[in-house]
């Protein structure tokens, strides 16, 4: 996710501030004490550290999962035990647990689940998938969960502990008996450079590779990242070597690496590709980060909606473990790195990197403000680096063939190669991995094209930007391409938008996506996103007109006010539907303003 | 102006920055505290970016803009900040009329009608109308008026969690959260209860700290009627909260806790916050009462006064002054106890003046005077920011003294390193990393295994020691001999323990002490303290921010009230009135010839009254019988004395054996100053009116001085503190009009410069001195444990104050309802005794009845109770034995059997 204050180009100053005496004469300092106001920044901190006390071991994040997985609910009882045990409330307790889709009380009996995302959507399948389970279940007991990623094949849903897609439904009453789920099948093709698709190596070709990193010295490996030009995969694009850098430099003797494989974005599953498929690039990545950044402990946060990656990456921690590269002195050096892998328990917003921390530590995963960034007080108050799986797993790659080999693929300013997740409308659905710059009409072609009509591409998540057919051509896998015609790489999902599908529909879904993934702390995003659901809904249902003033108002609330980029990102879409797609649109808008 | 400040701009026009302050700090010291709108931003809370209206317009040199929020915004050289631009005036309105969508326009009927800060906003953006069509919304939520004070109507919430910060960065308490997520989240407390089910102490911060009435309390505090607001000083514990006491006319409508106050920085407790409604309860005394055959009956001010001069005059000629003896009141003001022992000593001519320190920290003034030749804290109780190792002996805080409990919990759950030592696991034990939960009554065997260390282990401050210190060769030698197995055995805490505690507090680069009464009001009272200042030599812990000794003194101005020498051996500023020189100053200053002897301390008033010795005594404001230990002899004294004085506010268990009663008034009636626990003199000022029918205490000390030929000026605070300045030394710079809102704290020099801190470079005393103390066993357990096998130990509930006269006539009452008797799982079973059920419980002195409460905050043996209550008496059974020293009884160490209250069924 990106940082989310709004820049914009205005005029340029034309002199510089200068203080006149003269300016000031009738001027009384204001006394107006403000006790905190002044000093440091802080969050709420007292959770933080109170957690901190137990540590990973005895994380309470999840407590709560264990508690729910043994008795599918947590009782009055559960939350005083845990209250007196991290030294809390049991308000602290309640009021976290009921934030989570999987965790609050109205879960319970939720025995099957159908996804809800955006590619499931598009495709159409979910309806007739829900048919066929409604006569497996009764309604109370469907819930949903928003993006499995299975979007190469939807019909997607999630039944005990297991992900099933494509035609798997028509076995249901197979499934319900013996629970054996087909691995699913989607294309996997680097067109450039395979950085993150090549073949990784065995156990024993982990070893030897991290015997070598761990021969140079931890600054050594810390430059030929920053060499590389890595950037940030999960969307913001910030240099990975300064983020590693900053950490480095906090002195403290606990710091943190925390993988971020809460990979939210509907229709995004290149991350789910890495942990199932390159679990060892993404683990051999945390240790590398780990080596350069001056971290002994790594958490990965592996979100609910994917089952198997967490299976995954925990048999290939036992490997690591196995071959000792893990615990302390990690193959006989100094250098010390314990791993704990935890699952989330749904909650798009545990993405965005504040969130993230916040929910490792059992509080309520709302955004913290910034000042002060996770490098500086990060997780239980620590130095933190948290990036993104794909990040991550680019590092084994520049270790082993330099940081400037890297660098030289992609573009000057976005290096390296990047991974699209392409849904089921394409011929060939599945991951790409691409030099940065590639033509996107290039990565449509060696997809086969799609199947069906489409009229625009949601490119990089819920909070991208909708590419309509006209703009394709423009557009190259990179940062700046993207930013410069007005859309967002993000994380590189591609969800097509059929002809057939209403664009006000798509904004009404993508409204009630983020009014329900809206973590309700600051004002714009907590009541934007709900007006915004409520005006599209009513125009679609009631015929109502929207107000094209007030609407406009209302995503100017929510790119300024906002205080994260899930508040601050719902209106690039809108805009880009309301500007390429305003034909289709007219009739739910009115152009007059009865405000005025 | 400097050449080299940095700069930045406010709509064009340059200011200096300070380093890192926030945006919104830097515009509202320049540009005024309304100049941005805020909704989420209190003064004593972190920023936390959820309003979004606070947000400005920066423009960088780059010439680009930035819309941020200016509360969590580091503010940075060259900003050009737009508090107004039209991007941000758009944006301002637009986020209100989104919050308008989801709240109740009943504006004209709603309690902060006009005293609304969403409603100051809005007005403030200029919002007309709501274009948004009807959505989704929260106005059906339910009001909650379960509880005693704390009120909610969470349809007015607007969700900018202000409240669940105070519970959690002010408070500590947790209480209160948002629960759900998005537009569903909202406002519970406790697992999703009601005020009255859920776990809060009903300190009021969450009200206070609510924009809008969402949550508020039984008084209203928020209404705008109540603008006309006196700041005066709490009168319960010795933290000294200041207070915004609104009025109206001589009705007290609310308080609030102003966020300029040093000492308490916009908070305080239920009982600061919300008990005081005592103050014109029905039972309030409002005539003088003469006892005439056993019965009391009203009589004019006019009659007692002569009853009282004539009964006086008479015992001090026939029996001599020494007959007569005076009790002042820590609860009174400073001048009030200066008046008082001014009466005795130069009207009546006696040193029998004592007061209720006596029974609680008289050995801290003696044991830091003998070590460090004064009787006060060092330092501040703001220095716990500073320090790196708080130390807890025998207190618990956030019962007792909950505004600072609440701030030392906040550095506790950061992390700092907390040691406690208290048979108890108090609040504050729970978040601690060495609690050495001792017996009761071995604090000397603890604190001596904590000293051995520090020396044994080499973690003495020898420079300190050499340069500061006396005694210390000696003191080692003895320390050196020291049996660790027998005091393990003793204490009951393993030398492992002590041994970890000792050594954190010996390393912190600064480490400071708190006690309380747990250390004081033992047989070896006094030889604690000392070990304490002692602990503190040992490791330089002595005069700079962060260290130090620092007693949390119980009563709002039981310093105060030993600082103007309410003591049988010390004047007016801790002058030894025995000495020849100094009695000559006090003679010439008071214009009478004084006695050279010292006075009774308030046991060996008991005892002479038992002799028939004692013919007289005035009490202020003192519940003896229900307080001082072993109620049946305190009975037998007072019955023994002819003429008992009484001036008190309510009919008390001590004021049915008086011969008269004087009706005084509370502290809102009245103008003075407190002095707190950190030596903080603080001004008292006068709320509203005394109740028709009383005095102020000061005022009845005046009438009875004059009365009695003394003549002594009329009672103003400025004029009583101006005779007090030139007496005692160290108030030499203190006027009435300096102390302003904050006050000073003393030692004050006379150009008005007060001492955060004391013995920075030398002891009062020159050096510190170091004594040993051998461990030893209080009598109490000596005699009588073999028959009473069970170790009682007494305390305090949050919700009370002491006896309880004046909490238990207001609401707390509801909240706790009775004194409770803590019993180990253990023990309970063993008796055969269950939660809830009625314990007969016995020592040597008598039996009381109490119901048992089974927990494991004790340990097996021991058991804890209050005396809040009158109805169950506990002093009834409380010890004789006091401190070896300074006579402060031990109330903490009581030898009890116990048993189930129901007839036991015979073995046969």
């Amino acid at each position: 996710m990106k940082v989310c204050e709004a820049v914009k180009t205005v005029r340029k100053w034309q002199n510089t501030i200068e203080y006149k005496p003269e300016d000031h004469a009738n001027d009384s300092e204001n006394l107006y004490l403000d006790v905190k106001a002044g000093s440091t920044f802080f969050m709420s901190k007292n959770i933080s550290y109170l957690s901190a006390r137990r540590g990973l071991e005895d994380n309470l994040f999840q407590r709560y999962g264990e508690l729910v997985d043994d008795q599918g609910i947590i009782s009055t009882q559960d939350l005083e035990k845990l209250a007196e045990d991290f030294l809390v409330g049991t308000a602290s307790l309640y009021g976290t647990t009921t934030f989570y889709d999987f965790l609050k009380p109205e879960n319970q009996g939720k025995k099957i689940y159908i996804c809800n995302g955006s590619a499931c959507l598009c495709a159409g399948t979910q309806s007739s998938l829900k048919s066929t389970v409604l006569k497996h279940f009764a309604a109370s007991e469907i819930g949903e969960m928003c993006c499995l990623g299975r979007c190469h094949e939807n019909s997607a849903f999630h039944y005990q502990g297991k992900n099933y897609s494509g035609d798997a439904f028509s076995e249901i009453d197979e499934i319900m008996l013996n629970r054996k789920p087909k691995p699913d099948q989607y294309v996997v093709e680097a067109l450039g450079e395979p950085v993150l698709t090549q073949s990784t190596s065995d156990i024993d070709g982990i070893v030897s590779a991290f015997q070598k990193i761990l021969e140079r010295p931890s600054l050594d490996v810390l430059d030929e990242i920053k060499k590389s030009g890595l950037r940030g995969r999960g969307g913001a694009g910030f240099p990975m070597g300064m983020k590693l850098e900053f950490c480095r430099n906090m002195v403290d003797d606990v710091k943190f690496i925390i993988c971020n494989a809460d990979e939210g974005d509907p229709g995004a599953f290149s991350d789910r590709y890495l942990l199932e498929k390159r679990p060892y690039s993404v683990l051999m990545g945390m240790l590398i980060a780990a080596y350069a950044s001056g971290a002994r402990y790594g958490v990965i946060y592996i979100r609910g909606e994917y089952p198997e990656s967490v299976e995954a990456i925990e048999m290939a921690l036992k490997g690591l473990r196995k071959s000792g590269l893990t615990g302390k002195n990690i193959l006989n050096s100094d250098f010390e790195f314990h791993f704990k892998v935890i699952k989330a328990q749904g909650s798009y917003i545990c993405g965005e990197e504040t969130a993230l921390i916040n929910s490792i530590e059992g509080q309520r995963p709302e955004v913290r403000t910034r000042p002060p960034y996770p490098a500086q007080f990060g997780l239980f108050g620590k130095p933190t680096t948290v990036s993104n799986v794909e990040t991550l797993a680019s590092l084994p790659y520049i270790l082993k063939y330099g940081g400037e080999v890297y660098n030289k693929i992609g573009t000057a300013q976005s290096s390296g190669t990047k991974l699209l997740s392409l849904d089921s409308h394409f011929k060939r659905a599945g991951i790409y991995e691409v030099d940065m710059g590639t033509p996107l009409m290039q990565v449509i072609e060696a997809a086969g094209g799609f199947k069906t009509g489409i009229k625009a591409l949601h490119i990089g998540g819920p909070l991208g930007g909708l590419v309509p057919l006209s703009k394709i051509p423009d557009l190259c896998i990179d940062f700046e391409s993207f930013r410069q015609h007005g859309f967002l790489l993000g994380h590189a999902s591609v969800i097509a938008i059929p002809e057939s599908m209403p664009m006000i529909n798509y904004l009404g879904h993508l409204f009630e996506f983020a009014a329900h993934e809206s973590c309700g702390k600051c004002f714009p995003c907590r009541l934007g996103t709900k007006r915004g659901e409520e005006l599209i809904k009513k125009s679609i249902t009631e015929g109502y007109k929207i107000d094209m003033t007030l609407f406009d108002d209302l995503l100017h609330t929510l790119e300024q006010g906002s205080l994260c980029a899930h508040g601050g990102g719902i209106p690039l879409p809108v805009r880009n539907a309301l500007h390429y797609f305003s034909d289709e649109m007219n009739k739910n808008f009115s152009a007059n303003s009865n405000a005025s | 102006m400097h050449l080299k400040m940095k700069l930045a701009s406010i709509n064009q026009k340059p200011y200096p920055i300070k380093e890192g302050e926030t945006i919104l700090a830097f515009v509202r010291r320049h540009a005024g505290k309304n100049k941005v709108p805020t909704l989420c931003d209190a003064p004593n809370l972190d920023p936390f970016g959820a309003c979004r209206v606070c947000s400005v317009d920066v423009e960088l040199d780059n010439g680009s803009v930035r819309t941020v929020a200016a509360c969590h915004t580091p503010m940075q050289e060259g900003y050009r900040i737009l508090t107004h631009s039209e991007n941000i005036n758009r944006l301002r309105k637009n986020i209100i009329e989104l919050v308008l969508t989801d709240h109740p326009l009943d504006c004209l009927t709603c309690e902060v009608n006009g005293n609304c800060e969403l409603q100051t906003v809005a007005a403030q953006v200029g919002i007309r109308d709501v274009r948004y069509p009807d959505g989704a919304n929260h106005l059906e939520r339910q009001k909650d008026h379960s509880h005693p004070y704390m009120t909610s109507d969470l349809s007015k919430c607007i969700n900018c969690y202000r409240c669940v910060r105070a519970c959690d960065e002010v408070q500590g308490e947790f209480v209160l959260n948002m629960t759900g997520r998005g537009f569903d989240a909202h406002i519970i407390k406790g697992a999703n209860q009601s005020f009255s089910e859920s776990q809060c102490v009903s300190c009021g911060a969450c009200a206070q700290a609510c924009p809008t009435s969402a949550i508020s309390d039984v008084y209203q505090s928020k209404s705008v009627a109540l603008q006309e607001k006196t700041r005066t000083v709490c009168t319960y514990c010795g933290v000294g909260c200041n207070l915004d006491i609104a009025v109206e006319g001589d009705k007290v409508l609310s308080i609030q806790a102003p966020y300029d106050a040093e000492v308490n920085h916009g908070h305080t407790c239920l009982k600061g916050r919300y008990a005081f409604r005592f103050y014109n309860h029905p039972e309030r005394l409002r005539s003088p009462l003469i006892k005439r055959d056993g019965i009391f009956e009203e009589a004019t001010w006019e009659e007692a006064y002569d009853l009282i001069a004539h009964k006086l005059l008479h015992f001090k000629q026939e029996f001599g002054p020494d007959s007569i003896a005076g009790i002042s009141s820590s609860r009174c003001t400073n001048e009030e106890n200066y008046l008082m022992q001014k009466f005795i000593r130069a009207v009546i001519g006696t040193n029998n003046i004592d007061g209720c320190a006596r029974v609680c920290h008289s050995p801290t003034a003696l044991g830091l005077q003998r070590t460090f030749g004064t009787g006060a804290a060092t330092n501040s109780v703001a220095d716990m920011e500073l320090t790196d190792c708080m130390m807890i002996i025998g207190a618990n805080p956030t019962d007792a003294h909950p505004v600072t409990g609440a701030r030392m919990k906040q550095q506790a759950m950061k992390g700092k390193t907390l040691i406690v030592i208290d048979p108890r696991k108090t609040e504050l034990a729970r978040y601690a990393q060495h609690h050495l939960q001792l017996r009761p009554g071995t604090n000397v065997a603890v604190l001596n295994m904590m000293m051995y260390y520090i020396i044994a282990d080499d973690l003495v401050n020898n420079d300190f020691v050499d340069q500061r210190t006396e005694g210390y060769q000696d003191f080692r030698a003895e320390i050196l001999q020291l049996d660790l197995q027998k005091m393990e055995a003793i204490s009951g805490v393993a030398a492992t323990q002590v041994r970890a505690a000792a050594h954190a507090y010996a390393k912190a680069p600064n480490a400071m002490s708190f006690h309380g009464l747990g250390v004081t009001e033992h047989s070896q009272g006094t030889f604690a303290v000392m070990q304490i200042a002692q602990l503190a030599m040992l490791t330089g812990n002595i005069g700079r921010p962060g260290v130090g000794v620092n007693p949390l003194r119980g009563q709002n101005n039981v310093q105060g009230m030993a600082d103007m020498g309410v003591q049988p051996h010390q004047g007016a500023g801790y002058l030894d009135v025995t000495h020849p020189e100094i009695r000559k100053k006090y003679e010439a200053f008071y214009g009478v010839d004084l006695p050279a002897h010292v006075g009774y301390k308030i046991p060996e008033m008991y005892d002479a009254a038992i002799a028939g010795r004692l013919k007289a005594m005035w009490i202020i404001g003192e519940d003896l019988v229900q307080t001082d230990p072993n109620t049946q002899k305190v009975i037998q004294a007072l019955e023994q004395t002819d003429f008992v004085i009484l001036q008190e506010l309510f009919m008390t268990e001590t004021a049915k054996y008086a011969d008269v009663i004087l009706p005084a008034s509370s502290f809102l009636e009245k103008s003075g100053t407190f002095t707190n626990g950190e030596r903080r003199v603080q001004r008292v000022n006068q709320v509203i009116s005394p109740l028709p029918g009383t005095k102020p205490d000061g005022q009845i000390m005046v009438e009875i001085m004059n009365r009695m030929g003394y003549p002594q000026p009329d009672y103003t605070p400025d004029g009583m503190l101006e005779e007090i300045c030139q007496i005692v030394p160290f108030f030499a710079g203190i006027t009435w009009e300096n102390l302003g809102k904050n006050g000073k704290q003393w030692p004050v020099a006379p150009d008005g410069q007060d001492s955060k801190i004391i013995h920075v470079d030398t002891f009062k005393r020159g050096k510190g001195a170091f004594h040993y103390h051998d461990f030893a066993e209080s009598q109490e357990i000596v005699m009588y444990s073999e028959e009473y096998p069970y170790i009682l130990t007494t305390n305090r509930e949050l919700e009370h104050y002491n006896c309880g006269t004046m909490t238990r006539r207001t609401k707390n009452v509801e909240i706790l309802t009775e004194d409770v008797l803590l019993i180990h799982p253990y023990d309970a079973e063993e008796n055969g005794i269950a939660d809830g059920d009625m314990v007969s419980m016995e020592s040597a002195r008598g039996q009381i009845e109490v119901k048992a409460r089974v927990s494991e905050d004790i340990k097996p043996g021991i058991l804890s109770s209050t005396f809040h209550f009158p109805e169950i008496m506990m002093n009834m059974i409380t010890s004789n034995e006091s401190d070896s020293e300074a006579l402060c009884p031990e109330y903490k160490v009581v030898a009890v059997r116990i048993r189930k209250s129901e007839p036991v069924m015979s073995d046969v």
